[in-house]
């Protein structure tokens, strides 16, 4: 029973990696950028959540009506300085892996490196739980499965049926061709970006709900979301929460089997397993 | 430039070992020596990063595993076990090596596996084993370990000089290891697999093993270092050994100092380690990672080429004006302290660096009229040997199938190219021509059926064994390795060719193929520089640079204008009367027809005709699926 309950958790807990993963997928799939600035958008998601709730006493999820568009504009301008010069996707990891040192940095700065928590009267979800049957759920868990699962099918359901979803499937085959069509592919990439950009601020605004903050936790999170996304398979949107609840079950049962520091040793050495043997994903698309 | 990379080494090798015999005369201050042993601590990690990452293109963040590995097993081997320090400092180097060799063993062999995946996978590594060293009591089991003052040489002091002179030694071997690879075979080959690895194995570079030979190296000195550092440090801990400071700083210090030089990276050490100690000693280090990564976003975006691309535009001036402002601000007591007089000359002389223009500096000198060694000697008419042995089979192509998931690419074709033939390979779009010149030169393998060279099969085997054995291929879109010159493109194909030559031998060797495809005037430009048909050219040299026996030719004469393909089928003439059999993939009849001695039709994956040029273009099948009602079946 104990095994259930970790595994069920640990997949609850996978899905809010699936939804980090969720914009570096469509970005490196699409856009042909591997954008580790997206880890420094959601760390700082998670501290104007955690500042903005602290000082009006908002709701945290009320925080949102802020986060998202601010992230959106700076998904959106980073995508455009991508374009404007140029930027290969290798480069693009090291371009952005700057700008996530810079970011961690300046967070570390303005709140320090201390853990930062949001008080429990602002923010009442993390002592509440549900039960299903013998099974319990802390809220901040449910809830980040929640919002996973809505934006990942919200994302295929928009690239399946848009047009401007199907040119972005076109331009993520042949970025030559799809121009010669006539898709305004910089229009479509910096939307995407800022699309992705607006989804960190949801996973941002979900750590300082389930936990505490420090700026170093992008560093934590790199492993295992690459590993989601790769998983996955690079752009596939539904792969991507399959690959994060499968890695999150994994991991919540290691955890309960043995201890829980074995648990990253275990992920990781199975990602890098499966890197080197489905390189394109455990669920490939169709036609792909 | 030779003597100049080993003036510089034993200059530094000079000021090693003369350093602390001039701070006992001086008695300058021991801080000093620590600043510059950090400086050969870095100068030592980052060039190790640069000869996997910066040479071959493998972009890796797991730094910190090489380094991690050579930390403990100082801890271990000497500082529990209480083996010699140098011996487990040479252990530590092994031990990373071993990972690095394991790493490339699963990451190298998948060919699927590309640089963005691989550099993703050295990220997770480090923290695979830190969650190993946490766990493990045998390793280190969280509590860390304390490594005891090493016994030193009597002839150092200090314990400080001791540290100075050994970090300065691994300093020293990493930079000559660096240097001699960029002269030698083993760095050319890592440069033509960043630029382009298929065409590279496709030349005979042996990929595989060049790439597991530069982490391996990689791997051993990071080792090293990592070992001596241990030594400085007295007490290793898992969260101060497997941070993201070692991969970080390395990868800022190369891409500041300039990936492509042997010496970019200490360069760049040397900058960065000055301008982190400065921040730090002026209360600034909140400030120190958001200057690290500025410096990293900005120098990928404005400058990839690093500082060294710059200072070797300017060699003279760069050196003089670091060296009078340094001097200048030093002595004329303006900064009474040296390292912020450092600091402040690096900073102008990177605007110098950074100032475009200047003298344009080729990747090679100019070259001697050495005589060409005789093996590489220039072929002359041999047609009456060649017609001697004519009809005896070259290639043999036997039911050959290719299927990519459903699609039936290749669905039976048999083949045989004879001894001095030049076979004409026809067909509409999607027919499997250039399916067939893939799997010819094995850049995948068929799905089934025979391929075999001079009797040998070649089925399965990697496309640098099929060159070698002698066959070499052109491609449509030519695939220069373009930081490479044209001459050096030619010279690339010779060192790694069937009958392989050092750099200098290869390069004056490459001089007799650029004349053979009229390319001679063009050697020392880069592919960049020259037109579509100078590169459809180089492509050719670069492929009979290889030696072969059959030659592919894949569409070489595509986009050219009438005057260019006149010139171009004279040169394939040239290169037929050589002694080299062709086949030729080409969509313009008038050239085929002009050229080949047999044609060979293949529509929808199959072998559709086959015969004399003339005979062939007035079959009623071929006219039907190929040339359609209007065209003129027998050219002009």
């Amino acid at each position: 029973m104990i095994e259930l309950q970790a595994a069920v958790s640990g997949a609850l807990n996978g899905s809010l990696f699936a939804l980090m993963a969720l914009g570096l997928s469509l970005a490196w799939g699409f856009l042909k950028v591997i954008n580790l600035a997206h880890f420094a958008m959601i760390l700082t998601a998670g501290y104007l959540t955690f500042e903005l709730a602290t000082s009006t006493g908002l709701s945290p999820i009320a925080t949102i009506v802020a986060t998202v568009p601010l992230m959106f504009v700076v998904g959106a301008l980073i995508q455009l300085g991508y374009e404007r010069f140029g930027v290969s996707e290798l480069n693009s990891l090291l371009i952005s892996y700057g700008l996530l040192i810079i970011t961690v940095q300046v967070v570390t700065n303005i709140w320090t490196a201390d853990f930062q928590r949001l008080p429990t009267e602002i923010n009442p979800y993390a002592s509440e739980s549900v039960a299903v049957g013998s099974l319990r759920f802390p809220m901040p868990t449910l809830l980040a499965a929640g919002f996973a699962v809505i934006l990942v099918v919200t994302s295929a359901l928009v690239l399946e049926r848009t047009y401007a979803g199907r040119a972005l499937q076109a331009f993520g085959q042949d970025r030559e061709i799809a121009s010669a069509f006539g898709i305004d592919h910089r229009l479509l990439g910096v939307l995407l970006a800022g699309a992705a950009g607006a989804s960190a601020a949801i996973a941002g605004m979900l750590f300082p709900i389930g936990g505490t903050l420090t700026p170093d936790l992008p560093f934590e999170w790199i492993g295992q979301v690459f590993a989601i996304v790769i998983l996955g398979g690079i752009g596939n949107v539904t792969g991507t929460l399959y690959a994060g609840l499968l890695v999150g079950a994994i991991s919540g049962l290691v955890a309960v089997i043995w201890t829980p520091s074995t648990s990253p040793f275990v992920v990781f050495s199975l990602v890098v397993l499966a890197l080197v043997f489905r390189p394109k994903g455990l669920f490939p698309q169709k036609g792909g | 430039m030779r003597q100049k990379g080993w003036l510089a080494l034993v200059g530094i090798a000079v000021a090693l070992v003369a350093l602390p015999a001039v701070r006992h005369a001086t008695e300058f201050p021991m801080f000093y020596l620590i600043f510059l042993s950090g400086i050969l601590f870095w100068a030592a990690q980052s060039t190790s990063w640069n000869i996997l990452s910066g040479y071959s293109g493998y972009f890796s963040f797991g730094q910190g595993a090489f380094f991690g590995v050579g930390v403990y097993a100082m801890a271990i081997l000497f500082g529990r076990q209480g083996m010699s320090w140098w011996v487990a400092a040479l252990a530590a180097g092994l031990a990373s090596m071993l990972l690095g060799l394991a790493i490339g063993t699963i990451a190298f062999r998948l060919r699927s596996l590309r640089g963005e995946i691989f550099a993703l996978l050295t990220l997770a590594i480090p923290f695979i084993l830190a969650s190993l060293a946490r766990l493990s009591k045998a390793i280190d089991g969280g509590q860390g370990i304390v490594i005891p003052v090493p016994e030193a040489p009597s002839f150092l002091s200090q314990f400080q000089e001791f540290v100075f002179v050994v970090s300065g030694l691994v300093a020293l071997f990493a930079l000559s290891v660096a240097y001699v690879m960029q002269r030698t075979r083993y760095g050319w080959a890592l440069f033509s697999i960043r630029d382009d690895e298929d065409v590279a194995e496709g030349l005979g570079v042996p990929t595989f093993f060049h790439k597991m030979i530069a982490i391996g190296i990689t791997g051993l000195i990071a080792g090293i270092s990592g070992a001596v550092a241990a030594l400085q440090l007295g007490f290793v801990s898992v969260e101060g050994t497997f941070n993201l400071d070692v991969p970080l700083f390395v990868i800022v210090m190369s891409v500041l100092g300039g990936r492509g030089h042997w010496a970019g990276p200490m360069v760049g050490a040397v900058y960065v380690y000055t301008l982190q100690n400065r921040l730090a000693s002026g209360g600034f280090e909140g400030w120190s990672l958001i200057v690290l990564g500025a410096i990293l976003v900005l120098v990928m975006l404005l400058a990839p080429q690093g500082l060294m691309a710059g200072f070797r535009r300017r060699p003279w001036l760069s050196a003089g004006i670091f060296i009078v402002v340094f001097l200048g601000l030093w002595l004329l007591g303006i900064m009474s302290d040296p390292v912020t007089a450092l600091a402040l000359a690096l900073g102008v002389t990177a605007i110098i660096a950074f100032i475009p223009g200047g003298e344009k500096r080729r990747m090679s000198p100019p070259v001697g009229a050495g005589e060409p060694p005789e093996h590489h000697a220039p072929v002359g008419d041999e047609m009456a040997d060649v017609m001697a042995e004519a009809r005896r089979p070259l290639l043999v192509a036997e039911d050959v199938v290719k299927t990519f998931g459903g699609v039936r690419a290749l669905r039976g074709v048999s083949m045989t190219v004879h001894v001095g033939e030049l076979v004409g390979l026809v067909g509409p779009n999607g027919s499997g021509k250039t399916t067939l010149v893939n799997l010819i030169s094995g850049a995948f393998p068929p799905t089934s059926g025979n391929i075999s060279l001079d009797g040998t099969g070649i089925v399965g085997y990697r496309p640098h064994r099929v060159a070698h054995l002698g066959i070499a291929r052109t491609y449509q879109i030519p695939r220069p390795f373009t930081s490479l010159t044209v001459r050096d493109n030619v010279a690339m194909a010779i060192m790694f060719g069937r009958d392989p030559l050092g750099l200098d031998a290869s390069r004056r060797a490459a001089t007799e193929y650029l004349d053979l495809v009229g390319l001679a005037g063009r050697a020392d430009a880069f592919p960049g520089e020259i037109n579509l048909h100078q590169r459809q050219l180089l492509e050719m040299a670069r492929a009979i640079a290889t030696r072969p026996s059959l030659l592919l030719l894949d569409e070489a004469l595509a986009g050219l204008n009438p005057v260019e393909i006149d010139n171009a089928v004279e040169v394939v003439r040239r290169i037929r009367r050589s002694g080299v059999s062709i086949v030729l993939v080409e969509h313009l009849l008038r050239v085929v027809n002009q050229l080949a001695t047999r044609i060979v039709v293949l529509d929808q994956g199959l072998e559709l005709a086959e015969g004399e040029p003339a005979v062939v273009m007035r079959d009623p099948a071929v006219i039907k699926a190929y040339l359609g009602r209007q065209a003129d079946a027998t050219g002009d």
